[in-house]
């Protein structure tokens, strides 16, 4: 588990302290019955202000898994920066 | 606070066994994020407690503070945005802007306002609210650049600076003053459109955690200094006295020792709110009377009591200090320009706050006072706050009286008259102040929030007594207050707290002896609990019980001691 995919778990179990660390790379809106739209909203919050950076609007649809935020930050210009990425 | 540590927060404070205090947010908007931030805030403040923090409906702002009313609340936060006063303010709105439309908004916004003032004095009679006034910038209807002000912004802002205005005369409504908040959180830095859009809540996180710690010191118990010392020279004025003479010494723009006048036109100012100030100065006592006579001063000298001037220790000026205000060192704050007479005070009262008077810094000396500022800053100034320092004086004269009359004063001697109150004055916050603020003469400790008190006094057969004092030497004003229940024949006192002030006078005696007059009770039960500090009160009951308390004791009438002569003093009783 890298730097990121670190910080990211340690998200998910802020906004949902009930998930066990190691269901955490499971989790989507599908599978977890606490992820609401309140839930959703937060989650995006944390991980925005965790990784200072600013989610799109059109891509919100698509952030609704562990696997899937995880992809969106790994793509993310404030990480590849043009550089090598991750 | 990050979002993430607030979340931390909230969910280890879910683990804590002791009763909830339930807080309502009533907003227009979402509120979301504010809604952790604030839990994780007040889970703070009230350490023992778990923090349940609900909300209303979207878009109904008064709704919500009348829901508030009717809600079993301690607390009740409501953060206002312009488009409470109008949804066409909103960036939801797809209302067209038009000059009509902003005559019309103007007028809308005026309607709601009253009817959100109204919600909001109404709800305050039973808890206690924190109410910000808008913090978003307004929208861009009107036809002016952003850096000119034109009629339709600063006719919203009139609207609710009035509405803000209004409502902060309820002693139990506080509202954030906005320059603090401009200090917390910049304005470009507090409106986020997409969050707005996407889930209805306005705020970027830094803005709402910046609001939520901002409510968070509106509803906080704090304890506010009781009495300031201050030295003379080079601090309440600039100069030397010993050397620069009575008239040497100066606090004026001639002299460039204006920032001295400021400092003492602040002590006045505290003095009119009831702190209590005194001089502690390594000086010619003589010197020293005829400076404070100057008529120049900035600061009436009759407002300084008692003035310690000497050429002993500083510490030995500060104890009798103390002494004469009979209050702990905790609740004052001595201010020096020499840090060697700052460490000399502080290593014999540890808990004294010291701060060191910076001369020749006017910069540093506004920082300062605002600081100051902030250490003794109150919600209101109460009748016994003016009469605070006659109060002091008169108990000085009353040992003097006493250590003279060879067989002591008794209350005819003194012209004593008691005024012991039943009546429930909602709109009086004195009781409450006294009860959550008293901790020598004090039945247990315990304080209360605006809300469990209504709770406490609206309770089937619970009574209040709140005794007032005056005698030859002057008015002490509404010095006890005893709360309970009168159950058939049995009386339990959950809460009995008497100023420190009021000591020596027999106050606690006629309190009760009014009491078992009024309620005629067989059984008296007391809900006492020990606490570091109540060791007055623990005496007194030891004296009546005729044995040491236990928590929860309870007395069979009879063997109640209560001397015949001493609860004679002449007496007014008011019924509620």
């Amino acid at each position: 588990m890298d730097d990121v995919e670190q910080r990211l778990t340690d998200c998910f179990l802020a906004v949902f302290p009930d998930l066990d660390r190691n269901a955490v790379s499971a989790a989507s809106s599908q599978t977890l019955p606490a992820w609401d739209s309140v839930a959703g909203v937060t989650l995006l919050a944390v991980v925005e202000e965790e990784f200072g950076i600013a989610m799109e609007g059109d891509d919100l649809a698509a952030l609704n898994s562990f696997d899937g935020i995880l992809s969106y930050l790994r793509q993310s210009p404030a990480f590849t920066g043009g550089g090598p990425g991750f | 606070m990050k979002l993430v540590d607030a979340l931390r927060t909230v969910k280890a404070m879910q683990q804590r066994e002791g009763s909830a205090l339930r807080c309502g947010v009533a907003s227009g908007f979402n509120p979301l994020h504010l809604k952790a931030f604030l839990a994780a805030e007040l889970s703070e403040v009230f350490a023992a407690q778990r923090i349940e923090v609900s909300d209303g409906l979207y878009g109904d702002l008064a709704g919500n503070i009348e829901r508030l009313e009717s809600g079993d609340f301690d607390y009740g936060f409501v953060p206002i945005e312009w488009p409470d006063l109008d949804p066409r303010l909103g960036l939801r709105s797809t209302a067209r802007w038009s000059g009509n439309e902003l005559a019309d908004i103007l007028v809308t916004a005026k309607a709601r306002t009253l009817r959100i003032q109204e919600a909001l004095d109404r709800a305050s009679r039973n808890l206690t609210l924190a109410v910000s006034l808008p913090t978003l910038p307004l929208p861009p209807a009107a036809c002016t650049p952003r850096w000119q002000a034109g009629s339709f912004q600063l006719g919203l802002r009139a609207i609710v600076q009035s509405l803000g205005c209004s409502v902060s005369q309820s002693g139990r409504l506080r509202v954030l003053n906005s320059e603090w908040l401009d200090l917390e959180s910049p304005l470009r830095d507090r409106h986020d459109p997409e969050s707005e859009l996407l889930a209805g809540f306005p705020y970027r996180l830094s803005h709402a955690a910046a609001l939520a710690a901002s409510f968070r010191r509106l509803v906080e118990r704090r304890s506010p200094k009781k009495g300031l010392i201050t030295d003379l020279d080079e601090t309440l004025w600039k100069g030397i006295l010993g050397e620069d003479g009575v008239h040497g010494v100066s606090w004026d723009l001639e002299h460039r020792s204006q920032a001295h006048a400021f400092y003492q036109r602040f002590l006045g100012a505290l003095a009119g709110e009831g702190v209590l100030i005194a001089v502690a100065s390594r000086n010619d006592p003589a010197l020293v009377q005829q400076a404070l006579g100057r008529d120049d001063l900035a600061v009436d000298p009759d407002r300084i009591f008692p003035v310690e001037a000497n050429w002993k220790d500083k510490s030995g000026s500060v104890e009798r200090i103390l002494q004469v205000w009979n209050i702990g060192a905790d609740a004052v704050v001595f201010v020096d320009d020499n840090p060697r007479e700052l460490a000399e005070v502080k290593a014999v009262f540890p808990a004294i706050e010291c701060v060191q008077f910076p001369p020749g810094d006017t910069a540093a000396v506004c920082d300062m006072i605002l600081d100051l500022r902030d250490r003794f800053g109150k919600s209101a100034v109460m009748e016994e706050d003016a009469i605070r320092l006659t109060s002091i004086r008169s108990s000085n004269l009353l040992a003097e009286s006493k250590s003279m009359a060879a067989g002591g004063l008794t209350p005819e001697d003194l012209g004593a008259e008691i005024v012991c109150d039943f009546s429930k004055p909602g709109a009086d916050a004195r009781p409450l102040e006294l009860v959550n603020k008293t901790n020598q003469f004090n039945l247990n400790g315990r304080r209360y929030t605006d809300a469990e008190w209504s709770r406490l006094l609206s309770a089937p057969d619970s009574f209040l007594l709140t005794a007032s004092y005056r005698d030859k030497f002057g008015p002490l004003g509404k010095v006890a207050v005893l709360a309970g229940v009168a159950e058939g024949r049995r009386l339990t006192i959950h809460t009995w707290v008497m100023s420190c002030r009021a000591f020596a006078r027999h106050i606690e005696y006629r309190c009760m002896a009014e009491l078992l007059a009024r309620f005629d009770p067989a059984e008296v039960a007391f809900d006492y609990a020990n606490t570091e500090r109540n060791g007055p009160l623990r005496d007194f009951l030891t004296e009546i019980l005729g044995e040491f308390p236990s928590p929860g004791y309870s007395a069979v009438r009879g063997n109640l001691r209560l001397p015949a002569e001493i609860v004679a003093t002449p007496q007014e009783t008011v019924y509620g």
